[in-house]
């Protein structure tokens, strides 16, 4: 008899992605290596982080992830982590459910049984039933409860992650909380609807990374990565254009409440990268999308797309300080002295600020377990501590991330760090909005109000 | 303990290959399960063809069982001995899981040339088996760790059904695409390339696929002076008769490092759209504008959209130093006028050690990877957009892999015309989005 599993190639592949790349190697199945709980168990011990398929019918499977199925024959009663999942086949498409349960499976009578609260929740039978309670189901979006006769039973070795669960269960978490960001910005509004899109500068030295920003968060509401913005891998810059990015839902979705705006990048001898004159001018809001950047001479307002009188909407209202974290600690003094003139304009300007620091090695260490802050041993880095001294801008306005530079798929880690930074700066945009005179927000209220 | 093999990706593609293409699925591996001959064929029996294998202090020794190991049940089994790179072979006949592995009753007695006994961590042979296996005469090895995988088909029938399904879902979202904001109805992706990389029989492969069968509607040279001497930009129909498909592929010259090839301003030309289908290159300098195939005033439906740069996997390592400089220059030049460019690397079934049962997974290949690294770091490309392909070439039929590296490459280009439509100037699409609304009331 062939060892081969019931599942599809393309829901493998489905629920390897999701795993966070993991690939699956079958252990066990029942048809061939009999149907008792003690010969799965014989096969699949030792074997480190499993999952156990049981099919119901053609088109409903359910599954439970284990650390380890050692823990199967000890009497212990201290509960353990399991990831439990459904997948339905609804017309063409699979849909795939999952729960996290503080319980394992343990052997009982020849049988394995869950149990939550001294009460069975499931149980896998010998003679191919299988009993699952109301809260499973319900959690699974299954149609049924109670018990169930079912087809086979399937065990495979999940290949790529360590050892337990953690891995796993913080990817889950992971993609539940990006979902939960991405709703968020979605429903995010400018304070006071003042404005209806937030315009996030960005400006950094050459190569940090700005332009990869947006096509990272671009590549996020997209649901691939992409390279709309032109990014530059050599030492010359590729952005010689300034660039004002809106950003759609989707292909085909609406624009986003936000624009990026991409400026060359900064160089430390004069008479290259960004000209420093154009500061203001960018961030007053007088240079149109596509200006041309003269590295030697600034905007003049006789510039044909001069923006003379620009509106609240056209301003700059958050600046996001773009560094490459590995290249902090040794920036040049000219660098630096071109750092602290920016800064200062933005000063003057009264404009919300932040830092933005790129190429981040290990994405999974950045935020706390949570997702909700960042870890104390990534905001205690000298290069963290270094920008807050040099810039003065606050701990938790200094957001790192990783941009997708050379990868193929998307990752939620990675999407929480650019959809967080992003929210940070819509928070601080919104300070800033807050924070305007009266006479200037009063006025474009008078203005607006006319034509409501 | 993890339970991940010890084989290096060599290793292990050597061995997946010399048994013709499987794929290796751990079962049992004695560090972390315990050196137990009894553990072992518990969980070794009844799991279809397996590879045992031997790690020994400078070798690997495999053992390999074409059929399940059932219980006194005689298997036959061939043995190879893997030294670096170097692989031999010899069968050794049938045996019982009991007696290759010392379990029971038969233990030392019986007369076997070649016994595993994990026990005692050593493997018993005699002088001739080792011999037949090119290694040093020795009576026993010693075992340092002992590995054994289920071999499963690379490319499965199950596999080959999702493969299909896979296909499926790309064809019918590439008849389906529209351009961003339905500005143009056909996407224009230009081909460019060195001569040979490709190009034009990417052309064939992705008709090919729509028709149903390999065709070769453009001619494909393999030498080095490459056939496409005009400027071609093809159509395609969904079938026979099918009405088109909402892309051309335009085919151009190859680029070459010295003089001839693809010359500068043609590229420009074409990518304004100021060049007709089927104009005459010539090498020598570019297109006059008086010329009959120049079009004054092409429209943003005439233009490139989207840049493919078609290199052979093969040949990466070897572009010369002017090869180089003149694609980071188009690429330049490119990027100044704002035109979005992808890469395709061809010809990677061509590789060292790689087969065709690879290209379900090809993107998990580490030598495809470095490849990927490498048009990465010489030429500058994001890996996300560089796409893997294996063309049409000698093949009567279609095969279901292969066309979902060529759709999803070509896929791939249609979401960057989409960046590059959704990129363009408000004025020039405005102006556009005006005359299809015009287009749009004069047929009502």
């Amino acid at each position: 008899m062939e060892v081969t599993t019931r599942l599809t190639w393309n829901d493998e592949n489905h629920l390897c992605k999701l795993l966070g790349n993991v690939s699956l190697s079958l252990l066990y199945k029942s048809s061939v290596h009999g149907g008792s709980i003690e010969n799965m168990v014989e096969r699949c011990s030792h074997q480190g982080c499993t999952i156990t398929m049981t099919y119901i019918d053609d088109n409903m499977i359910v599954a439970f992830m284990l650390g380890n199925y050692i823990n199967l024959h000890e009497s212990s009663t201290e509960p353990n982590d399991s990831l439990w999942f459904s997948l339905q086949k609804k017309n063409d498409t699979t849909e795939i459910e999952t729960l996290l349960l503080n319980t394992a499976p343990k052997i009982i009578d020849e049988q394995l049984v869950c149990r939550l609260s001294k009460k069975d929740i499931f149980i896998l039978c010998r003679d191919n039933k299988i009993y699952l309670d109301k809260m499973i189901t319900r959690n699974l979006k299954l149609r049924f409860y109670g018990y169930h006769q079912y087809l086979e039973r399937e065990v495979f070795r999940v290949e790529g992650i360590k050892d337990n669960l953690d891995d796993t269960k913080r990817i889950m978490k992971a993609r539940e909380h990006r979902n939960r960001l991405l709703a968020d910005i979605r429903a995010y509004k400018p304070y006071a609807d003042l404005v209806s899109e937030i315009r996030i500068l960005l400006v950094g030295p050459i190569g940090s990374g700005k332009s990869s920003f947006f096509n990272s968060v671009k590549s996020i509401f997209h649901g691939h990565v992409t390279g709309q913005a032109i990014v530059g891998s050599d030492i010359t810059s590729i952005t010689e254009r300034y660039r004002i990015y809106s950003v759609k839902d989707g292909k085909n979705g609406k624009s986003l409440p936000f624009m990026l705006c991409d400026t060359m990048g900064l160089v430390g001898a004069e008479g290259t990268g960004l000209c420093m004159d154009d500061i203001p001018h960018i961030l007053k809001g007088c240079m149109a999308d596509r200006y041309q950047f003269n590295s030697h001479k600034p905007i003049t307002p006789e510039h044909s797309t001069f923006i003379t009188s620009p509106s609240l909407k056209d301003r700059i209202h958050c600046v996001a300080y773009v560094l490459d974290i590995n290249s902090i600690d040794n920036l040049s003094s000219k660098m630096l002295a071109k750092f602290k003139q920016v800064h200062k304009e933005v000063l003057n300007c009264g404009i919300a600020h932040v830092a933005l620091l790129i190429k981040v090695d290990d994405c999974s260490e950045v935020l706390q377990d949570n997702f909700l802050n960042m870890s104390r041993s990534m905001t205690s880095q000298s290069q963290v501590m270094n920008v807050h001294k040099m810039l003065g801008i606050p701990i938790s306005n200094i957001l790192m991330v990783g941009n997708y530079a050379s990868d193929l798929e998307l990752d939620p880690i990675k999407d929480i760090l650019i959809l967080s930074a992003l929210r940070q700066m819509l928070r601080a945009a919104d300070d800033f909005l807050e924070d305007l005179p009266l006479e200037e927000t009063g006025a474009i209220k008078r203005v607006l109000q006319p034509s409501i | 303990m993890a339970v991940t093999t010890r084989l290096t990706w060599l290793h292990e593609k050597i061995l997946q290959n010399h048994l013709g293409g499987k794929r290796l699925s751990l079962l049992y591996k004695g560090s972390a399960h315990g050196f137990c001959n009894g553990v072992l064929l518990d969980r070794c029996c009844n799991q279809g063809p397996t590879l045992t294998v031997i790690y020994s202090e400078d070798h690997i020794i495999g053992a390999y069982a074409e059929e399940s190991y059932q219980e006194r049940k005689y298997a036959s089994v061939i043995l190879f001995a893997l030294q670096e790179t170097k692989i031999s072979e010899w069968k050794l006949g049938l045996y019982t899981p009991e007696t290759l592995f010392c379990y029971g009753v038969t233990k030392y007695n019986s007369p076997a040339n070649f016994q595993i006994d994990v026990r005692n961590r050593k493997v018993i042979t005699d002088l001739k088996t080792m011999e037949n296996l090119g290694l040093a005469h020795k009576y026993t090895i010693s075992i340092q760790d002992c590995e054994v995988f289920r071999c499963e088909d690379s490319l499965d029938e199950r596999k080959i059904k999702g493969v299909i399904e896979l296909r499926k879902s790309l064809l019918s979202a590439l008849r389906t695409y529209e351009p961003y904001g339905s500005l143009v109805q056909q996407i224009r992706i230009l081909l460019l390339g060195p001569i040979g990389a490709g190009k034009s029989s990417f052309f064939n492969s992705v008709r090919s696929i729509f028709q149903g069968h390999v065709t070769h509607q453009a001619l494909v040279g393999t030498n080095t002076t490459g056939i496409s001497e005009k400027y071609r930009t093809y159509s395609i129909r969904d079938g026979k008769n099918g009405k088109y498909l909402p892309f051309i592929l335009c085919d151009s010259l190859g680029l070459s490092e010295k003089e001839g090839g693809l010359c500068r301003d043609d590229i420009l030309y074409i990518l304004n759209g100021n060049i007709r289908d089927r104009y005459q290159f010539n090498p020598m300098e570019s297109i006059k504008l008086s010329h009959h195939d120049y079009i004054d005033s092409p429209l943003l439906k005439d233009r490139i959209h989207c840049v493919a740069f078609v290199f052979d996997a093969s040949s990466i390592e070897r572009f010369s130093s002017q090869m180089i400089v003149k694609i980071k220059r188009i690429r330049r030049e490119l990027i100044n006028a704002g035109v979005v460019h992808v890469a395709l690397l061809t010809h990677v079934d061509s590789m060292d050690l790689i087969t065709k049962g690879d290209l379900i997974e090809i993107e998990r290949c580490v030598p495809v990877r470095s490849k990927l690294e490498e048009v990465q770091k010489k030429l500058g490309f994001a890996l996300s957009d560089i796409s893997v392909v294996s063309n049409y070439s000698s093949e009567w039929e279609l095969d279901p892999v292969k066309d979902v590296l060529i759709l999803s490459a070509l896929r791939r280009m249609l979401w960057a015309a989409d960046d590059f439509l959704e990129d363009l100037p408000l004025e020039r699409t405005g102006n556009l989005r005006e005359e299809i609304i015009k287009c749009a009331q004069g047929k009502k």
